[in-house]
C-alpha cells in the first residue's frame, strides 16, 4: 500500500489534491481511500489529508502515520509543530516540498530527514494563473507522478475534481495543463517500502482526578494566543517603504488581527509572527507605502520560533 | 436630527491598546474579527463574552484565548439566555456583597448570523423583552460560514451558498430576502441598535462609546464580509465592507430608544459594483448577465432608501 | 406526627429555599410548576434572597442556571419530561463546565403520544450527561436530597450539576408530613459557595468551556468528569453521615428493606417504591422471603453497594418505570452489568416493565412479580421483559380503541 500524506494550508487545496490522487489510482483500478482532517481549518491554518492507494483491500482509516510520501505544500509548516509534518518520517520516506530552493538548499535550513524532492509550485502557479489560490491540481499531479501513476489519469482525475468544486471549464483546463507540465518537471524519487516502526502496546496511562481549575477545559491565561504564530498563514508579506507612509493609521485600523501597531511618529509596526498574509493593509494603504512580497525560505522568509 | 459624531472625530482618536489579541484561527481577511477587534478597543477587557456556535468560536481554542476579559461558550441557540445567567448572577453576587462592584464587567453575546437570525431568535427575544443589561454583538456574514457557507436568514437574495446553490430552477441561488433582524430588534423596543460596517471605524467606535450610556439591551449588527464564503480576495476585505455601504445595501443606522437616524448617507454606486466583486454573486453575470436578479436588487435598495428619506422628511 | 403536610413540589421548593440558593432561571410545565410558583412567591416576598426569571424556554432556563452558577452563584432550577428534553444539550454544556447546580426534575412521560403522568424516561435519558442523580421515594427524601445534592455537588472532589428526580403526580401533588430541617443546621450542613475554577470577575478573567481541537484534550477533561462522578460516591457518603447527625435522617446510595434473609429481591426507584415496600410485606406475610432494594442514586452508579445488596440471592427482579425500545428496561441492563463479575450472582435476573405513563401497579402485579420470579430463580433461567399490563386493562383498551375507529380498518 502506498500510504500519501498532505500537508498544507487552508484554501491552498490540499482535500482536493489528495481527492485528485486518490481519484487518479481508482480510475487505473487501483484500490483507493482519499480522507480530509477536518478541524477549525481556517484558509490560511494548517490542514492535512490523506490517500492511500493499494492492490490489496484497505483496512485503515483516518490519519497516516507512518507514509510512503509527505506531500508539504507549504515549506513554513515544516518547522510549525502544530502540523505535525514529520510525524512517522523514517529514512525510506519521500519529502516533496513545493519550495523554490533544490533538495540540498532546502535540507540545509531545515535538517529533514527522510528523502528531498522539490518544485516550486507556488512560483509555476503566480507565473501562470497570476494570483495566489488554489494549487491542488498541481499538488495532485506531482504526488500522482511520485507513487507512479499515468498523465492521463491525472488529466482525467483534475477533470473530476475541479468539476464537482464548480470550476469552469476553462479553469479546469489551465489547471490540466500547468499540472501536467509539474508532473513532468518534478525530480522523481522512487519509493520505498519502509519496515515501519516495531510494533508495541501501548503504555496506557490511567489519569487519575484534578480540582476543575485544571481538569476543565478552562483558561485562566490572559490573551495567550499571542502564543500560536500564524505568521506561516503568509504567501505574501506586506513591507513598509517607510518614504512613502504619510502616517494615516488606515493599515492599523483594518487589520483584522491587529498585528499592526503604530510607533509615536506614526509608522506602522508590522507583526510577521502574527500577520496572516490578508495583504487588506497593502491594497488600502492610500500611499503605496506597503507592498507585498513573496515569503520565501532563506531570505526575508519568517520562521517559527 | 442628524448623527453627529461626539467622541471618535478623527481615524487617531481609535484607542492603540488591543484587546482581541492575534494568534486566533480564524481567517485572514475576517471582516467579523475586524470589526469585533474595533468594538473591543470602546467595550475594554472588563467584559464577558458570551458566546453563541458559530465563526467565532474558534476565537478562544484550548489552550489560548485572545482575550484579557472572559469567555463562556454556550450553545448555537441560547448565548443571550448564558449573558442572562451570568448578568443576573453578578448583580445578585454584588447585591449581596459577595463581588465588590470594582469587580463587575459588561456582558457581551456573540453571536453569527445562523444564531442571531434563525437559532438563537426566541432566547434573544427573551433577553430583550426582559430589558437585560447587556450587548449582542452579531458578526452578519450572510449565511453559515463555520460549516462551509450554507443559506441561512440573513443570506440576501441572489447569493449563492451551498444549500442554495444556483440551477436552471433557481438561477439565482438564493430565492428568498435576507430578513430584517434590525426590525424585528426594534419591534422589541431595546433602547439601542445600531448597524456597523468595519470600513467606518469611526461611525463603529462612536456607537459602541454611545451604548454605553444606555442600560438595557444594547444591539449591534455588523457587516462581516467574508473572504471564505463570499469568495474574493481577503485583500478586499474592506473593499466589499465599503461597497455595501456605498451601495445602500447595508445601511449605516441607528435605532435610539426606537428612533432611527442614518448615521451616514451613501450616494448609492450601483449595486451592480458590490454583487461583481464576489464570487457568490458571479452567476448573475456569467455565463449570461441576470439583468432581472440584479434589477430585483436595486430595486430593493431603492425603495429602502426612499422610505427612508421619506420617513425623514 | 411530626412535620407538617405538603407536596412533593412544596418540598422541593423548601430545599431550594433552605439551601440559600441566589439565583433561580424557570418556565413553567406540569407537573413541575408548583415548585417555581412558590419560588416566585418567596422570591417576591423577601422570603428568598434570590432572584427569580422566567425565562423563554428550558433551553434558555438551562443556559442561563449553567452561566450563572459559572459566575458564582448558587443556583436552583426545575423541570420535567419534555422540557428536560428541550434543555438537552445544555445539560451536556452545564456538567461540562463543571457548575454544581441542582436541577430538580418531576418525571413525567415523553411525548409522543403526549401524556401527564410519569415515568423515568425523562430523567434516565440524562444518565449520560455528567448530571450526578438522585431519586427519591417520599416528599421528606425530595427535600434532603436536594440539600445533600447541593453538598455532594459543590464538593471540589466533585463540581458536577444535580438532577433530584421525584414522580410527578405520586409526589409532585400527594401531600404528607414533611419534617421542616432547622435552617440554622442547614448552613452548617451546605457551607457558601466559593468554587475556585467559577467565577468571572474583572480581577480573575478566564475563559470557560472553550472548544477543544483533536481527541486528546476531549479525552482528558470528559474523563475526568468521569472521575468526579465517581468520586461522588465517597462524598455521599460522608454528606449522609453528617446529614443524619444534624438531622436524624440516614440515605445512603441504595436503599434496602427486608432484604437480610430474602431470597428473591425486587429492585426499584422513586415513589413507587413504596408499594414495592408494601407488596413485600403482602408476600412476606405469605412466607415468601422477599425483598426489596431501592436505587437512590444512578449516577454515580454504586455498583459495590448494588453487588453487595444482591449477591447470593436466588432471583433479581428489576422493576422498570421505562422502555428502551428495542431493548427493554434502562435500569435491567445496568444491574445486569454490574452484576457480571459477581462469583455468587443471583441464578436468575428477571426484566419487569411497569408503570409506564403513570399506569398503576397492582397488588396483583406485584403478585405475579414475585411468582414468576421465583420460578425463574428456581429454574435457574431468567425472564423478560415482562410488560405489567393486565387482561383486564387490555379490555379497556380495545374498548377505547373500538371508539377511536382504530378497528373499523
Amino acid at each position: 500500500m502506498q500510504a500519501v500524506r498532505f500537508h498544507g494550508r487552508g484554501g491552498q487545496g490540499v482535500k482536493t489534491a489528495s481527492r485528485i490522487l486518490g481519484a487518479a489510482a481508482f480510475l487505473e483500478g487501483f484500490r483507493a481511500q482519499d480522507s480530509p482532517i477536518y478541524g477549525a481549518e481556517r484558509r490560511g491554518a494548517p490542514v492535512s489529508a490523506f490517500t492511500r492507494i493499494a492492490k490489496e483491500p484497505i483496512r485503515e482509516r483516518g490519519l497516516i502515520a507512518h507514509p510512503n510520501l509527505v506531500v508539504v505544500a507549504d515549506a513554513s509548516l515544516i518547522q510549525d509543530p502544530a502540523a505535525r509534518v514529520l510525524d512517522g518520517i523514517d529514512d525510506c520516506t519521500v519529502l516533496f516540498v513545493n519550495s523554490p530552493l533544490n533538495p540540498d538548499q532546502l535540507r540545509a535550513q531545515t535538517s529533514l530527514p527522510g528523502r528531498l524532492t522539490t518544485l516550486d509550485l507556488t512560483g509555476i502557479a503566480l507565473q501562470q494563473f497570476g494570483k495566489r489560490g488554489a494549487i491542488s491540481a498541481l499538488l495532485g499531479a506531482v504526488a500522482g507522478r511520485l507513487v507512479g501513476l499515468r498523465q492521463e489519469s491525472i488529466r482525467e482525475a483534475i477533470a473530476r475534481e475541479l468539476g464537482d468544486l464548480g470550476l469552469a471549464a476553462s479553469a479546469i483546463e489551465r489547471n490540466q495543463k500547468v499540472a501536467l507540465q509539474c508532473y513532468d518537471a518534478v525530480p522523481v524519487m522512487t519509493i520505498e517500502k519502509g519496515a515501519g516502526p516495531a510494533l508495541v502496546a501501548a503504555h496506557l496511562h490511567v489519569p487519575t482526578y484534578e480540582p476543575p481549575t485544571r481538569g476543565s477545559a478552562r483558561i485562566s491565561a490572559s490573551a495567550n494566543s499571542v502564543l500560536r504564530e500564524t505568521g506561516g498563514w503568509r504567501t505574501f508579506r506586506p513591507v513598509l517603504v517607510p518614504d512613502k507612509c504619510n502616517g494615516c493609521w488606515l493599515c492599523f485600523a483594518f487589520c483584522p488581527d491587529g498585528v499592526i501597531s503604530m510607533t509615536k511618529d506614526d509608522k506602522p509596526v508590522i507583526d510577521y509572527d502574527h500577520c496572516k498574509g490578508c495583504q487588506i493593509c497593502v491594497h488600502e494603504c492610500p500611499t503605496e507605502a506597503l507592498v507585498a512580497e513573496r515569503e520565501k525560505e532563506g531570505g526575508v522568509a519568517w520562521r517559527a520560533k | 436630527m442628524p448623527w453627529q459624531r461626539e467622541t471618535f472625530k478623527k481615524i487617531k482618536q481609535i484607542p492603540r491598546e488591543e484587546h482581541v489579541l492575534p494568534g486566533t484561527t480564524l481567517c485572514a481577511g475576517c471582516g467579523g474579527l475586524e470589526a469585533l477587534r474595533l468594538a473591543a478597543k470602546v467595550l475594554g477587557d472588563d467584559v464577558v463574552y458570551v458566546n453563541a456556535a458559530g465563526c467565532f468560536t474558534m476565537l478562544a481554542t484550548y489552550p489560548f484565548t485572545p482575550f484579557k476579559g472572559s469567555w463562556l461558550y454556550t450553545t448555537m441557540g441560547s448565548a443571550p439566555a448564558g449573558a442572562q445567567g451570568v448578568r443576573d448572577a453578578l448583580d445578585v453576587l454584588i447585591a449581596k456583597g459577595r463581588l465588590p462592584k470594582n469587580e463587575n464587567l459588561k456582558v457581551v453575546v456573540l453571536g453569527g448570523d445562523g444564531s442571531t437570525y434563525d437559532m438563537a431568535l426566541s432566547s434573544t427575544s427573551g433577553a430583550i423583552c426582559r430589558g437585560l443589561d447587556f450587548y449582542y454583538f452579531c458578526y452578519d456574514n450572510e449565511g453559515y460560514g463555520n460549516t462551509g457557507m450554507q443559506l441561512s436568514s440573513a443570506t440576501p437574495y441572489g447569493a449563492r451558498t451551498t444549500t442554495s446553490p444556483c440551477s436552471l430552477q433557481h438561477p439565482t441561488g438564493t430565492m428568498q430576502e435576507k430578513k430584517d433582524i434590525f426590525e424585528i430588534w426594534r419591534a422589541h423596543k431595546p433602547p439601542y441598535i445600531a448597524t456597523v460596517s468595519p470600513r467606518y471605524p469611526l461611525d463603529l467606535e462612536e456607537k459602541f462609546a454611545r451604548a454605553a450610556t444606555f442600560a438595557g439591551p444594547k444591539l449591534f449588527l455588523a457587516l462581516s464580509a467574508c473572504p471564505t464564503g463570499w469568495l474574493y480576495d481577503p485583500s478586499e476585505t474592506p473593499e466589499v465592507a465599503k461597497l455595501a455601504v456605498e451601495t445602500g445595501l447595508w445601511p449605516l443606522k441607528v435605532a435610539i430608544n426606537g428612533g432611527v437616524t442614518h448615521t451616514y448617507i451613501p450616494k448609492r454606486k450601483p449595486v451592480e459594483e458590490y454583487l461583481k466583486l464576489q464570487g457568490r454573486f458571479r452567476h448573475l453575470f456569467e455565463p449570461t448577465k441576470q439583468e432581472a436578479a440584479i434589477h430585483h436588487i436595486q430595486e430593493r435598495v431603492d425603495a429602502y432608501w426612499e422610505q427612508a428619506t421619506a420617513e425623514k422628511s | 406526627m411530626a412535620g407538617e403536610m405538603m407536596t412533593g413540589n412544596l418540598a422541593a421548593a423548601w430545599g431550594a429555599r433552605l439551601a440559600d440558593v441566589d439565583y433561580i432561571p424557570a418556565f413553567p410545565i406540569t407537573p413541575q410548576t408548583e415548585i417555581v410558583e412558590a419560588l416566585a412567591k418567596w422570591c417576591e416576598s423577601g422570603a428568598m434572597a434570590a432572584r427569580f426569571v422566567t425565562m423563554d424556554s428550558e433551553h434558555s432556563m438551562m443556559t442561563a442556571a449553567g452561566a450563572a452558577e459559572v459566575t458564582g452563584a448558587r443556583v436552583f432550577t426545575a423541570t420535567s419530561s419534555q422540557g428536560l428534553l428541550y434543555a438537552f444539550e445544555v445539560l451536556y454544556s452545564v456538567s461540562g463546565w463543571r457548575a454544581p447546580l441542582v436541577l430538580v426534575n418531576v418525571s413525567r412521560a415523553l411525548a409522543a403520544p403526549i401524556t401527564l403522568e410519569p415515568d423515568h424516561n425523562d430523567v434516565l435519558a440524562a444518565r449520560d450527561s455528567g448530571f450526578l442523580q438522585i431519586h427519591a421515594e417520599t416528599c421528606q427524601e425530595v427535600l434532603d436530597s436536594i440539600l445533600m445534592a447541593y453538598r455532594i455537588a459543590e464538593d471540589e472532589r466533585v463540581m458536577l450539576p444535580a438532577i433530584v428526580n421525584l414522580d410527578g403526580f405520586y409526589l409532585s401533588f400527594t401531600r404528607e408530613p414533611v419534617i421542616m430541617p432547622d435552617p440554622e443546621r442547614v448552613k452548617l450542613f451546605l457551607p457558601p459557595f466559593h468554587p475556585a475554577h467559577l467565577g468571572f470577575t474583572a480581577s480573575a478573567p478566564h475563559a470557560l468551556g472553550v472548544a477543544v481541537l483533536g481527541g486528546v484534550p476531549y479525552t482528558y477533561f470528559r474523563h475526568q468528569m468521569h472521575l468526579a462522578a465517581m468520586n461522588a460516591l465517597e462524598v455521599h457518603r460522608e454528606a449522609a453521615a453528617a446529614f443524619e447527625r444534624l438531622f436524624g435522617r440516614r440515605y445512603d446510595v441504595i436503599e434496602g428493606y427486608r432484604l437480610d434473609d430474602a431470597e428473591d429481591v425486587l429492585v426499584m426507584t422513586n415513589a413507587f417504591a413504596s408499594k414495592g415496600k408494601a407488596a413485600v410485606d403482602a408476600a412476606r406475610a405469605q412466607g415468601r422471603r422477599v425483598g426489596l432494594l431501592r436505587l437512590r442514586v444512578i449516577r454515580p452508579w454504586p455498583a459495590d453497594a448494588i453487588r453487595q445488596a444482591l449477591q447470593g440471592r436466588r432471583a433479581v427482579a428489576i422493576l422498570d418505570q421505562n422502555l428502551a425500545p428495542g431493548q427493554g428496561g434502562i435500569l435491567f441492563q445496568e444491574i445486569a452489568a454490574c452484576l457480571y463479575h459477581e462469583a455468587l450472582r443471583p441464578r436468575a435476573l428477571c426484566s419487569f416493565i411497569g408503570g409506564l405513563g403513570g399506569k398503576n401497579l397492582s397488588e396483583g402485579e406485584f403478585r405475579a412479580i414475585f411468582e414468576q420470579t421465583a420460578q425463574a430463580g428456581v429454574q435457574g433461567k431468567g425472564i423478560g421483559p415482562v410488560l405489567l399490563y393486565t387482561e383486564a386493562e387490555h379490555r379497556e383498551m380495545v374498548q377505547l380503541q373500538v371508539l377511536a375507529g382504530a378497528l373499523k380498518s
